[in-house]
């Protein structure tokens, strides 16, 4: 019997992604069970916060901590925008948006990559074709605003995710302004330099926190930029589940880059046995690629983000392990 | 249990057919492919390794890995097939995954013109660059569209004949030519002599461990 005929979930998710093959109904909604309760509490407490700090432009001990649980979907767009700075930035140039759109022409060769990757942009998610004109404004918006960064492929994903959250275009161009010059500078730039550098950085996280899995790895062959550049340049956006990712998200907006690098962490620890596990370097990329970015570890959104934060993790550490990288990159 | 000395190279070893009657030389090969964006690559790859095609494939970001394998005569060759992603500033890491590389396909589109130069550039590079005897194919994909197309067949043949590439035209959406590459690379790389180890290897620590193949051949 098909899966999805005996479970009450549909296979499209509440994002309009389609749920993959393997999806595993079962797992689930026993997951479900629980976190729709967590979800519906959460939200009330939230509805408090927001009457008592409306603007929220402090993040303190305790919003940190209610943002590391959740921000609930209707409230994201607008959490966003406050935590990160992005609605600051936009007040101090309301009519950039738009003077960008503005434009009389638009370079041809931005132009065109943009235009190439509409399509395979999201080709699964039945809501997205009515959203292709929109990403195309803000992904031609943004790379005549930053002609360093131009279209960088993986931009498409952040932006047409932060675009079926907010369902607005101008959020979508703040906050993907804020990722790519703020949380992770220089990742989406022609050179990607600080990109090389962080993964350089991320394989030494892995030597120090995980020696025998960096061995294995290292042992099959499969370098780091395979398994990981995606995670760093997209921040998981079309790696991992939706709701994972936006959770990630919540804390990435709140807390920065730091949490890019506990994500990444998090996935080696949770799926440590796993990874030991694989014998040659095919079944190794094909677990990074395909498995673990979809099984019922990372799908448990709530327990990812927990994993993802007992992990010790200090600023200074990668800020000493990047000045080291520059000189020695991936 | 068949193995295969994994030496960054190729080597030879023997591979017990599953009736036992006769044995089978076998060789891995590290392959890379390149080119412009969206001329194709993954489509192929995919096509070879999945029989697959998908009409909106995603963008490669970063590179990625798979393998195939196929017999030629009686020699199972393993591809370890490294899919790089085609934008321009994504250039920087290309030289990670065709260092030690002992094959490139390098892939145009041949409704593009500017695909068709930067495989050119690609070539240049590999000549330069990578392993002297790197077996180097050149790939005109999207060939299912033949009727609107500006780089020639002519024009692309003479071009892989002057600098002694392989040249195909393929499709990814029909299948046309895609296993035939891929087949033709196999047989233009030595098989026997484990001669062809020039050019290191990409694993970090290059050591060498045996492990089991596939045996394809029945």
């Amino acid at each position: 019997m098909d899966a999805t005929t005996s479970s009450k979930f549909s296979d499209v998710d509440e994002y309009g992604f389609k749920r993959g093959q393997n999806f595993d109904y079962n797992n689930y909604s026993k997951f479900m069970d629980g976190y729709l309760k967590t979800l519906t509490r959460r939200r009330m407490k939230w509805e408090a916060i927001l009457q008592q700090n409306p603007d929220l432009s402090q993040v303190d001990a305790k919003l940190k901590r209610y943002i590391r649980k959740g921000i609930p979907g209707p409230y994201r767009p607008d959490v966003w925008m406050k935590i990160s700075g992005a609605a600051a930035e936009q007040k101090r140039a309301p009519n950039l948006y738009r003077s960008l759109l503005n434009t009389e022409t638009f370079d041809k060769e931005i132009s065109d990559s943009i235009s190439i990757d509409l399509p395979r942009t999201f080709p699964d998610n039945i809501h997205f074709d009515t959203k292709k004109q929109r990403l195309y404004n803000i992904l031609i918006a943004y790379a005549h605003h930053n002609r360093d960064v131009g279209y960088c492929q993986g931009l498409n994903y952040i932006a047409g995710l932060l675009l079926i959250v907010t369902e607005d275009e101008e959020k979508s161009f703040w906050l993907l302004k804020h990722i790519v010059e703020n949380i992770v500078p220089q990742y989406h730039s022609h050179n990607m330099a600080n990109l090389l550098r962080d993964l350089a950085v991320f394989r030494e996280l892995v030597i120090r926190r995980f020696p025998a899995v960096n061995r294995h790895v290292d042992n099959l062959g499969l370098p780091y930029p395979v398994i990981a550049s995606k995670w760093f340049i997209c921040i998981f956006a079309e790696v991992l589940p939706v709701e994972t990712v936006l959770r990630i998200w919540d804390c990435v907006f709140a807390e920065g880059y730091k949490i890019v690098f506990r994500a990444a962490l998090a996935m080696f620890v949770t799926h440590k046995t796993s990874i030991l596990a694989c014998d040659d370097i095919a079944a190794l990329a094909t677990h990074f690629r395909d498995i673990m970015i979809q099984d019922s570890i990372v799908t448990d959104c709530h327990g990812f983000i927990e994993s993802m934060f007992a992990l010790r993790l200090k600023r200074s550490e990668l800020e000493s392990l990047r000045k080291v990288a520059v000189l020695n990159p991936a | 249990m068949a193995t295969t000395p994994r030496s960054g190279g190729a080597g030879s070893g023997t591979a017990q057919r599953p009736n036992g009657t006769s044995q089978n030389k076998s060789c891995q090969f590290k392959l890379v492919l390149l080119g412009e964006s969206a001329v194709g690559k993954s489509s192929l790859v995919l096509r070879f390794v999945k029989g697959q095609f998908h009409e909106y494939q995603e963008s490669t970001i970063g590179a990625a890995f798979l393998t195939q394998t196929i017999c030629i005569e009686d020699t199972v060759v393993k591809f370890e097939i490294w899919d790089t992603a085609g934008q321009e500033r994504y250039h920087s890491l290309a030289p990670m995954y065709y260092r030690g590389a002992q094959a490139a396909i390098v892939v145009y589109d041949i409704q593009n013109q500017d695909s068709f130069q930067r495989a050119k550039t690609w070539v240049k590079e590999l000549h330069k660059q990578a392993s002297p005897n790197i077996v180097i194919a050149l790939a005109g994909n999207k060939a299912d569209l033949s009727n609107i197309r500006v780089v020639e067949f002519d024009e692309a043949k003479q071009y892989a004949e002057e600098n002694g590439l392989l040249f195909m035209e393929t499709s990814a959406k029909t299948g046309m030519n895609v296993n035939d590459i891929f087949l033709a690379i196999a047989k233009k790389l030595p098989k026997n002599d484990g001669a062809n180890n020039q050019g290191g290897s990409i694993r970090p620590n290059g050591n060498e461990t045996n492990r089991p193949t596939n045996n394809c051949c029945k």
